[in-house]
C-alpha cells in the first residue's frame, strides 16, 4: 500500500521496528548502527528508506516509529521529507513520528533555517530532535532519545 | 500462541505456580483473541493522509478523540480491574496485566528487595574502597608533611648557626688586621734579608789581599768589587723595577767567580743573546 499505516499488522513479539527516512544513506546507516549498539531489554529492528512510499513488495513488520531525518544543509532533504509525509497515515502522528535535524552545528552551511524545521514539527505535533551525526560522540546520545520516543509511543 | 515471561519463581508452592501459570496463559489467550478482533476492525478503517494546511487541526482533533477515549477507558476499568493492573513507575506508563495473586506479589516483592540489597551492597563496597583509598592518601600526606617539617627544622637550625657565625663587618677591624699583616710581613722580610746578608758575609766574602799573588800578570782591578749581597740586591731590584727587561750588565765590579756561582746554581740566567747580561731567575713566578 502506498500509505504507511500504524496498525496494519499485529505487533511482533518483544520487538520494535523503527523506520528511518532520510536522503543521506551514510548518516542513516551510522544512526542505525549506534542505535542498535544500545542495550535494551527488547529487540530493535531498524529499517532505512530514502523516501516514502515504501515499495509494497517487501514483507516488513509493523512500524512502531518513523524518524524523518532532515539535513539542514540540503534543501532537497527537506523537500523529500515533506513529500514523504504525505504518504503517512494521520494516526501515525499521534506519537509515532519524530523529526531529527542534523547539521545544526555548522551554521554557515545551513541552507534551511531551523525555524522551518521547528514549524514543521509543530504542524505535525511531533517532537523534534537535533543531532550532529558527524560527531561520533553525539551519535549514541542521539540513539537514546530515539529509544525513549519509541517507548513513549503507545504500543 | 505467545507466552509472556512467567514472573513467579519456584519459591512458592508448585501447585500455586501451576495455577498461576494456567491463569496467565488463559488471560494471554483471551487478550490475543481480543487483539485479533481489534486488528480486523482496524484494517477496515480507511487511511487518511495529511497536508500541511489541515495537519495541525486534524491532528489536534484526533488527539482530543484519543484522549477522551482513553479517559473513558480508564474510568471504566478502574473500579473492576484495578487488581489486574500492575503499573510500573517509569517515564512511560506500561500496562502489564498480571493476575496479582499473593504468590506473585510475594515473589515480586522478594525480587525488588533482592535488587535493592544488591544495589546497597555495591554502594557499600564502593564506599568502603573509597574510604580505604582516602585513608591511604591521608597517611601518605601525613608522612609527607612530617618529612617537610623535619626538613624545615633542620634548615632552621642551620640558619641559626650560620647567623651566629657571621660576624658583623667592621672596616676598622679589617684595616687593623691588614696593617698587622703588613707589619708582620715586613718584619719577616727584614729578618730574611738580615739572615741572608749574614749568611752571604760568612760564606761568600769578597776576595781581599788573601789572594795569592801568583797571578801577578793579572791586572789588579781598579774598580771596587761589590759583595755578593750587593750583587744580588742589584739583580733583585732590577727584576722588580723593570720586569720586562730584568737584565743587568755585568760590570767589572762583579767578581767573576761569584757570577759563575750564580749562573751555575740557576740563581741567575744569562741573556740568550748577550753574554754580558744576566738576570735573576724569577722564583716568585
Amino acid at each position: 500500500m502506498s500509505v504507511l499505516r500504524p496498525l496494519d499488522k499485529l505487533p511482533s513479539l518483544n520487538t520494535a521496528t523503527i523506520l528511518l527516512v532520510g536522503t543521506e544513506d551514510a548518516l542513516l546507516q551510522q544512526l542505525a548502527d549506534s542505535m542498535l549498539k544500545e542495550d535494551c531489554t527488547s529487540e530493535l529492528k531498524v529499517h532505512l528508506a530514502k523516501s516514502l512510499p515504501l515499495p509494497s513488495s517487501v514483507n516488513r513488520p509493523r512500524i512502531d516509529l518513523i524518524v524523518f531525518v532532515v539535513n539542514l544543509h540540503s534543501k532537497y532533504s527537506l523537500q523529500n521529507t515533506e513529500e514523504s509525509l504525505r504518504h503517512v497515515d494521520a494516526s501515525f502522528f499521534l506519537g509515532k513520528v519524530c523529526f531529527l535535524a542534523t547539521g545544526a552545528g555548522r551554521e554557515s552551511h545551513c541552507s534551511i533555517h531551523r525555524h522551518t524545521v521547528v514549524k514543521l514539527a509543530h504542524t505535525y505535533q511531533s517532537p523534534l530532535l537535533y543531532c550532529d551525526l558527524e560527531d561520533g560522540a553525539s551519535r549514541p546520545c542521539c540513539g537514546q532519545p530515539m529509544r525513549h520516543e519509541r517507548k513513549k509511543s503507545p504500543p | 500462541m505467545n507466552q509472556q515471561d512467567l514472573d513467579p519463581d519456584s519459591t512458592t508452592d508448585v501447585g500455586d505456580v501451576t495455577n498461576t501459570e494456567e491463569e496467565l496463559i488463559r488471560e494471554c489467550e483471551e487478550m490475543w483473541k481480543d487483539m485479533e478482533e481489534c486488528q480486523n476492525k482496524l484494517s477496515l478503517t480507511g487511511t487518511e493522509t495529511l497536508t500541511d494546511l489541515n495537519a495541525k487541526l486534524s491532528l489536534l482533533i484526533m488527539q482530543v478523540k484519543c484522549l477522551t477515549a482513553e479517559l473513558s477507558q480508564w474510568q471504566k476499568k478502574t473500579p473492576e480491574t484495578h487488581g489486574n493492573v500492575f503499573r510500573k513507575l517509569t517515564f512511560s506508563i506500561q500496562i502489564q496485566i498480571i493476575p496479582l495473586t499473593e504468590d506473585v506479589l510475594l515473589t515480586l516483592g522478594k525480587e525488588e528487595f533482592q535488587k535493592l540489597r544488591h544495589d546497597l551492597e555495591m554502594v557499600q563496597s564502593t564506599m568502603e574502597s573509597k574510604n580505604e583509598k582516602l585513608k591511604e592518601d591521608l597517611e601518605r600526606e601525613q608522612r609527607w608533611l612530617d618529612e617537610q617539617q623535619q626538613i624545615m627544622e633542620s634548615l632552621n637550625v642551620l640558619h641559626n648557626e650560620l647567623k651566629n657565625k657571621v660576624e658583623t663587618f667592621s672596616e676598622s677591624r679589617v684595616f687593623n688586621e691588614l696593617k698587622t699583616k703588613l707589619l708582620n710581613v715586613k718584619e719577616y722580610k727584614e729578618k730574611l734579608l738580615i739572615t741572608l746578608g749574614e749568611f752571604l758575609e760568612d760564606h761568600f766574602p769578597l776576595p781581599d789581599g788573601s789572594v795569592k799573588k801568583k797571578k801577578k800578570n793579572i791586572q789588579e782591578s781598579t774598580v771596587q768589587l761589590i759583595t755578593l749581597h750587593e750583587m744580588l740586591e742589584i739583580l733583585i731590584n732590577r727584576l722588580f723595577d723593570v720586569p720586562h727587561d730584568p737584565y743587568v750588565k755585568i760590570t767589572d765590579s762583579f767578581w767573576p767567580p761569584y757570577v759563575e756561582l750564580l749562573l751555575r746554581n740557576g740563581i741567575a740566567l744569562r741573556h740568550p743573546e748577550d753574554p754580558t747580561r744576566i738576570r735573576l731567575e724569577a722564583f716568585h713566578q
